[in-house]
């Protein structure tokens, strides 16, 4: 069967990394959030723990944006293109995505509207974790404490609402029968074209017009 | 009556938090604003003379180094080497004196917020800490309205540990007085039951009250009941005391609201998610069968 390079092989790596820093960071930060690491052995060397992962999550996205400074700003400029497509997509997800209904779904770009949606929020989570952990990490004492009191119920926050996007991003990307290739494409790179019709159809086009 | 909009906020968050919140249990004992088991210091501003025994005896007895008798004009801050300290003011070329310590509240901000569990309330009704559980992460000092607990910063491994005032809690179970209150000359500090203490007060202040309708108890009601109770002679914002300490408006949204609310939305994702999965599969088999 014929495949479709979909994922670059440092787009590949910079997700995984971010996977490991983001979950490394989620579960220090539950065991915070929820006063356990006193049970655990991690006990009072949590605050070290979760900045490992914190120079992790900010250091790979600069890293990757430095080696690749178009792809990162049109991962960017993608997230704010927003047309009428999107609101159809809208009304027809979840006919889709409960009811196996693809007849109302108009055809994606290389991204569809959820998957927008999705970088916006992590665009969003991202730039109120770093801003509020910096200063949570280095401005203690030096700001007025309605400053640090702010950055911990907005850090919170952020983190309640991504760990609920991370189940949905599981759930899209791992378990749901239609995304069938969806783990295997970040994991080797490469879609079936006949995927790649069903679920990008636009994308589809514009690569085989290309002859790639 | 005159209710800001930021005020009513407040409240309405802190009445919507107090539904979501499972009361700890020291709310229990803390209804009565006073129980026959809590202790108190009282400090009498009015018979203060300044000498700084109380500061100098906290030193003393918590090992923590001394000092020369300091200057009314350039009185120590609190830090992780002073416990106790006086808050002095000018009036009338005349140098008046409170002894600032910990107040030890009821509903303190500093227990609320503690990630590490290292802070407590005692049944006498102090706030003690323990150092073995300190992260230093430093919340309690951000958080207090009176700013009393202090870190002391290592700036080689970046680990800190809080420190305040402990009531001195051995002493009293020895049998003795707080080592401030045992030092003070003038009678200014007393130590005692927080209940006869209150009264004791109470009879001061309308003492007080003859020469200055603005004197006042202050302590009673502050932060869910104060555990250092002050005779004022004019109001609280005279000797540098906030006339209405709240624990910070995000604190109670964080905690009361928001952590409840993260295990209800991770929960009600979860399940939609999983019905979800349920219904397309079964829709797919369907398919599958009728095709």
């Amino acid at each position: 069967m014929q495949q479709i390079e979909r994922y670059t092989s440092s787009a590949r790596w910079f997700h995984w990394v971010h996977v490991v820093a983001f979950l490394w960071l989620a579960l220090s930060g539950l065991l915070l959030f929820g006063s356990w690491f006193g049970f655990t052995p991690v006990g009072i060397w949590i605050r070290i723990i979760h900045r490992v992962g914190a120079v992790l999550l900010l250091g790979a996205p600069l890293l990757y944006a430095i080696l690749h400074i178009r792809k990162s700003w049109s991962f960017i400029k993608e997230a704010f293109t927003w047309g009428k497509v999107d609101l159809e997509w809208v009304k027809a997800a979840p006919g889709y995505y409960f009811g196996n209904d693809k007849t109302k779904m108009p055809p994606q770009g290389y991204i569809n509207t959820g998957m927008k949606l999705f970088r916006l929020c992590i665009l969003l989570g991202m730039a109120i974790f770093i801003i509020t952990g910096l200063i949570l990490w280095f401005f203690k004492g030096t700001v007025p404490p309605e400053v640090i009191q702010y950055s911990l119920l907005l850090h919170d926050i952020a983190f309640i609402l991504s760990i609920c996007f991370l189940f949905i991003h599981i759930q899209l990307a791992v378990l749901h029968p239609k995304m069938d290739e969806g783990l295997l494409s970040i994991v080797d790179g490469k879609v079936s074209a006949e995927y790649a019709k069903s679920h990008h159809g636009l994308w589809y086009d514009e690569t085989v017009k290309n002859g790639k | 009556m005159d209710i800001s909009r930021g005020d009513f906020i407040k409240t309405l968050m802190g009445a919507t938090g107090l539904m979501l919140l499972r009361k700890p249990a020291i709310k229990a004992t803390s209804q009565s604003t006073s129980s026959v088991s809590e202790y108190a210091i009282l400090v009498d501003v009015s018979k203060c003379v300044g000498c700084w025994w109380c500061f100098a005896a906290c030193k003393n007895y918590n090992n923590l180094p001394e000092e020369i008798k300091p200057e009314s004009e350039s009185p120590p801050e609190l830090s992780s080497k002073t416990w106790t300290t006086l808050s002095t003011v000018n009036i009338n070329n005349r140098w008046v004196y409170r002894k600032h310590a910990c107040m030890h509240c009821t509903d303190a901000a500093c227990v609320k917020v503690c990630p590490a569990g290292a802070l407590n309330y005692t049944e006498e009704g102090y706030v003690l800490y323990d150092r073995d559980k300190c992260i230093g992460c430093g919340y309690c000092a951000e958080f207090c309205p009176y700013e009393i607990p202090k870190l002391e910063n290592n700036k080689i491994t970046g680990i800190d540990t809080m420190s305040k005032c402990t009531f001195c809690k051995e002493r009293i179970e020895n049998g003795q007085q707080p080592a401030c209150v045992e030092a003070c000359p003038t009678g200014a500090l007393k130590f005692g039951k927080r209940q006869e203490l209150l009264e004791e007060a109470k009879e001061r202040v309308k003492e007080l009250s003859k020469k200055n309708r603005n004197a006042c108890l202050y302590g009673e009601y502050e932060m869910g009941g104060l555990h250092v109770l002050y005779v004022l002679p004019d109001k609280p914002s005279v000797y540098s005391l906030p006339e209405m300490p709240i624990s910070p408006a995000s604190l109670i949204v964080q905690k009361d609201i928001f952590h409840p609310l993260a295990w209800i939305s991770w929960g009600v994702i979860a399940a939609g998610l999983a019905v979800n999965l349920l219904v397309v599969r079964a829709r797919q088999l369907k398919k599958k069968e009728g095709g």
